[in-house]
């Protein structure tokens, strides 16, 4: 079987149907990680053995497999009588995932925020929340932009993981295309060199954004 | 089936899984060093062709890389073993993420280091080789560990190309009889006892090589 450069063009439509599903997914899904993955954060530095606890299961998130972790899910809950859409036990298993990464991402953004913040927080008696939300995340977000937009890449690029389980994403569906026509090259090579141009044009993007926020800190 | 069967049998897979890491990695470290060097080294187009080729590998999804070689080039006329497509493609795709550690510890030396060797009348790659990267090499191995982490995880992928390792075990059990609590904690166990110890380690070496302050309470 050789390769037909035709064929390879006639599987774009398809698989291109499926974009949106793949762009929505990685928004949701870092929306997702990004809230837990804060709120891990948060919880961790409360108080020591709370903190002990969340270093434990953010290790463990950050120590299996993905894929493993959407089996897990995907397998486990039905068990307990929870029966979710393919759709949502992705969003649920990448947000999971990607929360371990991007805690880890938020602590290093905390820790690099001036002391006198929190003690100038603390003396204005502004609370314990406010603290959080109004002078601790807006600092951290532009300390972190950077590692934190390349976690959002590599989230839409373990997008076609949730193929494993059915989802209609890119990678599933130029997997539809092959098992439809028996030809595996093409589609492949199709959807690789759309997730390349998608992960390569998101890369110089969160570069422009970085180049900015560097920008203002100057000033 | 006991739980204890059950990591046994997952554990008949470990052979495979640490296989292809070991494989994986004699693509990957070589890769690291070899690009990284390059693209800190070179200017102009040779650098944007190295690039190019770092960018292939590092932003396409692992996966899809996984099933675009492992599908497609036989249709161009090229048969390789599944191993040996699993470690190629894991190998480089870690590779790429590893050549940028080694560019940014190159870059991140002071010019004063090659001004200085240049100086004294060493070539180029004298000073590359014995005076750069002994010193980088140092700030380049935690990320090199948590590499290391990600390829180990990254080998459950092979189970898709009907590779029989510790994650192909697994569903291998999963349809011989229904425990899905039993059966997938036990392989979340396995590759925990894995990587764990490899996580441990690194933070480790990364505590050594800096100096860190106080966690800061909320």
């Amino acid at each position: 079987m050789s390769f037909d450069l035709n064929f390879a063009f006639a599987t774009l439509p398809t698989i291109l149907s499926a974009l949106s599903t793949t762009m929505w997914v990685s928004i949701v899904s870092s929306l997702g990680a990004a809230v837990l993955g804060f709120l891990w954060e948060v919880l961790r530095r409360t108080s020591t053995p709370l903190g002990w606890v969340m270093q434990v299961m953010i290790d463990f998130i950050r120590s299996t497999p993905l894929l493993v972790q959407i089996y897990t899910l995907y397998f486990v809950f039905p068990y307990y009588g929870v029966t979710l859409p393919a759709l949502a036990v992705g969003i649920i298993a990448l947000s999971v995932y990607y929360s371990g990464y991007l805690a880890e991402v938020f602590k290093a953004g905390i820790d690099a925020i001036d002391s006198g913040q929190f003690d100038a927080a603390k003396a204005l008696g502004i609370g314990r929340i406010a603290t959080i939300f109004l002078i601790v995340a807006p600092q951290m977000l532009r300390n972190i932009a950077a590692p934190m937009g390349n976690y959002f890449i590599s989230l839409l690029k373990a997008t076609p993981y949730l193929a494993v389980i059915a989802v209609p994403e890119m990678f599933g569906s130029a997997l539809d295309v092959a098992s439809d026509t028996f030809r595996y090259a093409e589609p492949m090579l199709a959807a690789g060199l759309i997730f390349l141009l998608l992960s390569v044009s998101i890369a110089q993007l969160v570069k422009l954004l970085e180049q900015r926020l560097l920008a203002t800190d100057k000033r | 089936m006991s739980q204890i069967e059950i990591i046994q049998n997952i554990f008949q897979g470990f052979g495979v899984t640490a296989a292809v890491t070991i494989l994986g990695l004699i693509y990957a470290i070589p890769f690291a060093l070899v690009a990284g060097v390059l693209q800190y080294v070179l200017l102009g187009l040779p650098r944007t062709l190295v690039t190019a080729v770092i960018e292939f590998w590092r932003s396409s999804p692992v996966i899809v890389l996984l099933f675009v070689f492992y599908y497609s080039l036989p249709a161009f006329g090229i048969r390789l073993s599944s191993t040996t497509v699993a470690a190629m493609v894991l190998g480089l795709n870690i590779g790429g993420y590893g050549s940028q550690a080694v560019r940014a510890a190159l870059q991140a030396l002071p010019r004063g280091q090659v001004e200085a060797g240049l100086a004294l009348g060493l070539k180029r790659w004298t000073v590359l080789g014995c005076i750069e990267l002994p010193q980088a090499i140092r700030s380049m191995i935690p990320t090199f560990i948590n590499q290391l982490i990600q390829l180990i995880k990254g080998t459950a992928l092979i189970s898709l190309i009907a590779l029989t390792d510790m994650t192909y075990r697994a569903k291998e059990l999963a349809q011989i009889e229904y425990n899905p609590v039993g059966i997938y904690s036990g392989l979340l166990l396995a590759y925990l006892a894995l990587c764990y110890p490899v996580t441990i380690f690194g933070r480790r070496l990364e505590r050594r090589s800096s100096f860190r302050g106080s966690q800061r309470e909320l």
